[in-house]
């Protein structure tokens, strides 16, 4: 059946919707999760090194500290930190732990606040 | 067991981010206990058998959890078949050629050592 | 008070547009609605459904200055100005604020929102313990008014396959129910990657929902009991 509104408009502006804090933890989760898949073949590669050699093994830290291999490392750290975090809030929740709406409203704020934190104490240490 | 079949991606993603999770702590104690992680300890630690079979359901445990999220990804964006199966395709060959590779590598690394 | 409105008229097929109005209040405006009855006095041009004007029909579902809320018992005090008005996201638009929920009720159909029972009907009802009767809290008050299905991301990229936190509320209220005997029919259907699965557990529908019901939770004891029965 064809419905009426064939060719209807829809309001989906996604800027003009305010998204809960649970949201935002959600597509924290999203995004971090494709940086982490685009992270993989890197990890890959990085394994293969550290086991070549040990001159390729020692050289490993020092590469990261080139900015943009930093700054790579700084979003990865968060990306692994916030997947993991939320990750976990998401099986805890499956099994009835802080599913009700007030502690995950928490439970989100404390995901993307950690992991924030996380990132930035990775951007001091690699800045010091 | 019974597994349902829309059921499956969502019980093996949950079971493979479990699986990381324990992986996570491993190597979080291999940082933490013990001597600092030296190339000598790393290789020693990462060639024995138990090491580079950890190494690769590592890497396995990585692939599946990442297929599964790229798929549900893809459902919700992608819509148009064929933009969607070639995505999904280009996704699984990469993720495949990943742990084939580690697993090549490691297993070089095993005969070396033998 | 300003109001801002999405206006869409079908018939002009011009581009959908927001309209500023301005507006005093009166003593006897307390909700949203009071203030939109009084607009549609001064502009009857302007559309939106109501019709109890008291959370309890779920017709005059919006989207209130970004989040997804019944107009009737949206108290005026709690809003910013300007309070702006958008038809429920992700829906068809009829006229205004007017959006077609044919879709959404046909996923309220397909989950088959009865009681299933062949056995041979007792004389006079089929009896309920306190406990049983209990498992129907928070899962029966459902007004289907859609603020959580319109609100959910899962059913804004998939709304013609994946039945949406209304839908699958009102499938778990009958799952749970003492009296039906479908179950393991009614668990077999939702079993798939679209119709329970692209759920995320966002829980925006939980977020907005008028009557305080938690359609996420219900979707969590819909996949448990999915795991129960296929181990």
């Amino acid at each position: 059946m064809r419905s009426p509104t064939g060719g209807a408009p829809k309001f989906l502006n996604l800027f003009h919707i305010r998204f809960p804090i649970g949201a935002m933890a959600s597509i924290g989760h999203r995004i971090s999760g494709v940086l982490l898949l685009i992270g993989l073949p890197l990890l890959a590669l990085t394994l293969e090194r550290s086991l070549s050699s040990e001159v390729a093994f020692e050289s490993l830290w020092p590469a990261v500290a080139s900015p943009w291999w930093g700054l790579l490392l700084v979003i990865l750290v968060w990306a692994a930190a916030q997947h993991v975090l939320a990750g976990v809030r998401h099986l805890l929740m499956d099994i009835g732990i802080g599913s009700p709406l007030a502690q995950a409203r928490t439970s989100a704020w404390a995901v993307i606040l950690t992991a924030a934190i996380i990132a930035l104490a990775t951007a001091i240490r690699w800045l010091a | 067991m019974r597994v349902f079949v829309g059921q499956r991606a969502w019980l093996l993603q949950r079971a493979s981010a479990l699986a990381l999770l324990l992986f996570l702590a491993l190597g979080a104690a291999l940082l933490l206990v013990g001597p600092p992680l030296t190339y000598e300890r790393w290789h020693a630690l990462a060639t024995s058998l138990p090491g580079a079979v950890i190494i690769v359901l590592l890497f396995a445990a990585l692939s599946l959890h990442g297929w599964i999220g790229a798929r549900d990804i893809v459902l919700d964006y992608i819509h148009s078949m064929p933009a969607r199966l070639s995505v999904l395709g280009i996704i699984a060959v990469i993720l495949f050629a990943i742990v084939i590779r580690v697993a090549l590598t490691m297993a070089a690394h095993l005969s070396l050592v033998t | 008070m300003h109001i801002r409105i999405y206006r869409y008229d079908p018939e002009t097929g011009a581009q959908p547009h927001m309209q500023d109005y301005t507006i005093e209040l009166e003593s006897g405006d307390k909700k949203l609605l009071d203030v939109l009855m009084r607009l549609k006095n001064i502009d009857d041009s302007l559309s939106f459904r109501r019709s109890c004007r008291e959370g309890v029909c779920g017709s005059d579902a919006m989207n209130i200055n970004g989040r997804n809320g019944l107009a009737c018992i949206t108290a005026l005090s709690t809003l910013k100005e300007p309070v702006v008005l958008r038809p429920l996201p992700g829906f068809p638009v009829i006229r205004d604020l007017v959006v077609d929920m044919t879709q959404f009720f046909a996923h309220y159909h397909e989950i088959k929102p009865y009681l299933i029972n062949d056995d041979v009907p007792p004389e006079r009802e089929r009896l309920q313990t306190p406990e049983q009767r209990e498992r129907l809290n928070g899962l029966y008050e459902c007004i289907l008014c859609a603020c959580c299905s319109a609100f959910c991301p899962s059913y804004w990229w998939n709304p013609d396959k994946f039945i949406g936190p209304a839908g699958l509320l009102q499938a778990y209220r009958f799952i749970v129910d003492s009296r039906d005997t479908a179950t393991a029919e009614r668990l077999a259907y939702l079993d798939d990657v679209y119709r329970l699965y692209r759920c995320r557990t966002i829980m925006n529908c939980t977020e907005v929902c008028p009557k305080g019901l938690s359609p996420s939770h219900a979707i969590e004891g819909i996949r448990l009991e999915l795991v129960r029965a296929s181990s």
